[in-house]
């Protein structure tokens, strides 16, 4: 029987048996006109039973109803803290009757109030050391030892992914061996229909190789014919030039105009000549 | 002078070139010019004989003229014609004579073409004396120096040595053409060409000849680096296995393709005698080491 057990079980009966504390009682019909008082009593009693539900929660063993009743515990948790200002506000007044002292206490309470809530362990474990000093002396929820009711939370979590780690290798691992045994498969295809174009390529290479290879030494034997002709060329050109040289100047000395002249006057005789001879 | 009838020309150039007391020197060059018309004319109307002596005839005044490129030009052609007559000897003779004529002009080029063109007219009807025209050219090229002009002349040489089925006349040529292609270092032709021997070789079933022609073709640098060399090796390991399929399938690859249409010929018809030739080969090795043991 942890603390806990005991402090709830205290409280539980306490709470049982609340009617025949007088003194309490008495208290609660004091502070009934009190709109604060009523507010302050109505929030303490709710903190209360969320606090106990969310200790039964962590007795539970089933986990629907332990997440049923955390979404309950902080769906009513988040409504008491919207209400908490309003209380304040409350607390604030002066209402009369009241001692300054009092006043002070009322928004101590307040204050207090405020954390007790937020303390109540909703699932959501925000981290360590909610339990804070507490300066109100009315309330007796004891100590919350979170951290224990988290790691037995994260405990119940962690076997439940052991399990579900296990299941997901598996399954990453089949899919895995299916990924690799598609690829294996792809692979043999690629080899084999590239071995095919590999030979039909390595086929026309080699033509091509024997085809350079021939074209090769033919230019080779091409190459003194080439310059057998580029030789014959030249002189023949070098011949051309020299005889157009010599027939242009022949051209040009029979031209020239003295002879001409001699040759047109000695035909101009002749032909006068002839003519005589005829007529 | 017009083309008139080619007989009265023929008539006048003799008239031209006999001596007579008239006439005290030849008139070999308007003898040449009407010899020379003449002939073609008889070449036109088809008159083959006549064609002949004319060109004959037209060849000599142009000798005389001492102009023998003219003279071989007009041996040519009366070569050309007697083939037309199929008078193989004349035509041989005609052929021969132009070479020479072409030598003494100090073109060896046109000599071994003529001799070519004599040996490719010959070839179908008396093969031998085109062999031995075809061998002509290719020593004259040789002498000359001109020896990638002389491949195709080896090469049509081996191919009718081959269709004569004289094959180890074949394989010598084509070894003498590869010695002819290593002098200009075409490693190409030079491979080829040994490959083609050595399956001359083996086509005509002499295993001995055709290993002994790849070692000797081993020795040579050029042959040893090629892909001619690593086929050869292959096709001769496979025969000495006796492993038809394979010698098949080599034949059947890229590198016989690329050698000459008579080789490729006799490689796809490889394997011959059915190794029965090679298992009396190797049976002789086997037999050696028994003859040692009896004498021991």
């Amino acid at each position: 029987m942890t603390v806990i057990d005991l402090i709830t079980r205290v409280d539980a009966i306490c709470k049982k048996y609340e009617k025949y504390d007088v003194d309490k009682q008495k208290e609660l019909n004091v502070i009934g006109d009190d709109a604060f008082a009523r507010l302050f009593a109505g929030f303490e009693s709710e903190t209360d039973a969320l606090l106990q539900k969310s200790e039964a929660a962590s007795m539970e063993k089933n986990r629907a109803t332990v997440v049923a009743i955390m979404a309950e515990i902080r769906r009513t948790k988040a409504r008491l803290l919207e209400e908490i200002p309003k209380l304040q506000r409350l607390a604030m007044k002066k209402v009369k009757g009241l001692s300054k002292e009092e006043l002070e206490a009322r928004s101590d309470l307040v204050s207090a109030l405020k954390e007790k809530i937020e303390s109540i362990p909703d699932g959501s474990a925000t981290g360590p050391a909610q339990a804070t000093g507490w300066a109100a002396s009315a309330s007796r929820t004891g100590i919350k030892i979170d951290t224990n009711s988290d790691g037995r939370f994260s405990s119940e979590y962690f076997q439940r992914t052991e399990e579900s780690d296990k299941f997901r290798q598996e399954y990453e691992m089949r899919k895995l061996k299916q990924a690799s045994f598609l690829l294996f498969n792809l692979y043999l295809y690629v080899i084999f229909v590239q071995d095919e174009g590999l030979d039909v390529i390595a086929e026309g290479l080699d033509t091509l190789k024997s085809m350079a290879h021939d074209l090769n030494e033919e230019l080779d034997r091409q190459v003194p014919l080439m310059d057998e002709i580029d030789e014959k060329v030249d002189k023949a050109s070098s011949d051309l030039k020299s005889t157009n040289v010599r027939l242009k100047e022949t051209v040009n000395k029979l031209r020239s105009s003295r002879n001409f002249c001699i040759d047109i006057i000695l035909l101009c005789i002749i032909l006068g000549i002839a003519a005589y001879l005829y007529k | 002078m017009a083309s008139s009838d080619p007989e009265k020309l023929m008539s006048k150039a003799d008239k031209l070139t006999k001596l007579t007391l008239t006439r005290w020197s030849a008139d070999w060059r308007s003898a040449a010019g009407l010899y020379e018309q003449a002939a073609n004319a008889f070449r036109l109307a088809k008159e083959y004989e006549k064609a002949k002596l004319a060109f004959e005839k037209a060849s000599k005044a142009q000798e005389m003229l001492s102009s023998p490129w003219d003279a071989a030009k007009h041996m040519e052609s009366a070569g050309a014609v007697a083939k037309e007559l199929g008078n193989w000897n004349e035509v041989a003779d005609f052929y021969r004579r132009a070479s020479n004529l072409y030598i003494e002009c100090g073109r060896s080029q046109p000599a071994s073409d003529a001799l070519a063109k004599g040996a490719r007219a010959l070839e179908e009807t008396v093969p031998d004396e085109a062999v031995q025209l075809y061998t002509e050219a290719c020593s004259i090229l040789e002498e000359d120096g001109k020896e990638q002009m002389a491949f195709d002349l080896y090469r049509a040489a081996a191919t009718i040595y081959i269709k004569l089925e004289k094959y180890p006349d074949a394989a010598t040529i084509l070894l003498r053409l590869g010695l002819a292609a290593d002098n200009c270092k075409a490693v190409n032709s030079q491979c080829k060409a040994y490959l083609g021997a050595i399956i001359v070789y083996l086509y005509a079933q002499d295993f001995k000849q055709a290993e002994k022609c790849y070692n000797d073709c081993s020795q040579i640098d050029a042959f040893l680096r090629s892909d001619q060399n690593r086929f050869a090796s292959k096709l001769l390991s496979a025969y000495t296995e006796g492993d038809i399929e394979e010698i098949k399938r080599l034949v059947q690859s890229s590198t016989v393709s690329n050698l000459d249409h008579m080789i490729i010929r006799l490689a796809r018809k490889l394997p011959t005698g059915d190794l029965s030739a090679l298992k009396a080969y190797s049976g002789k090795e086997q037999e050696e080491p028994l003859d040692e043991d009896d004498l021991t």
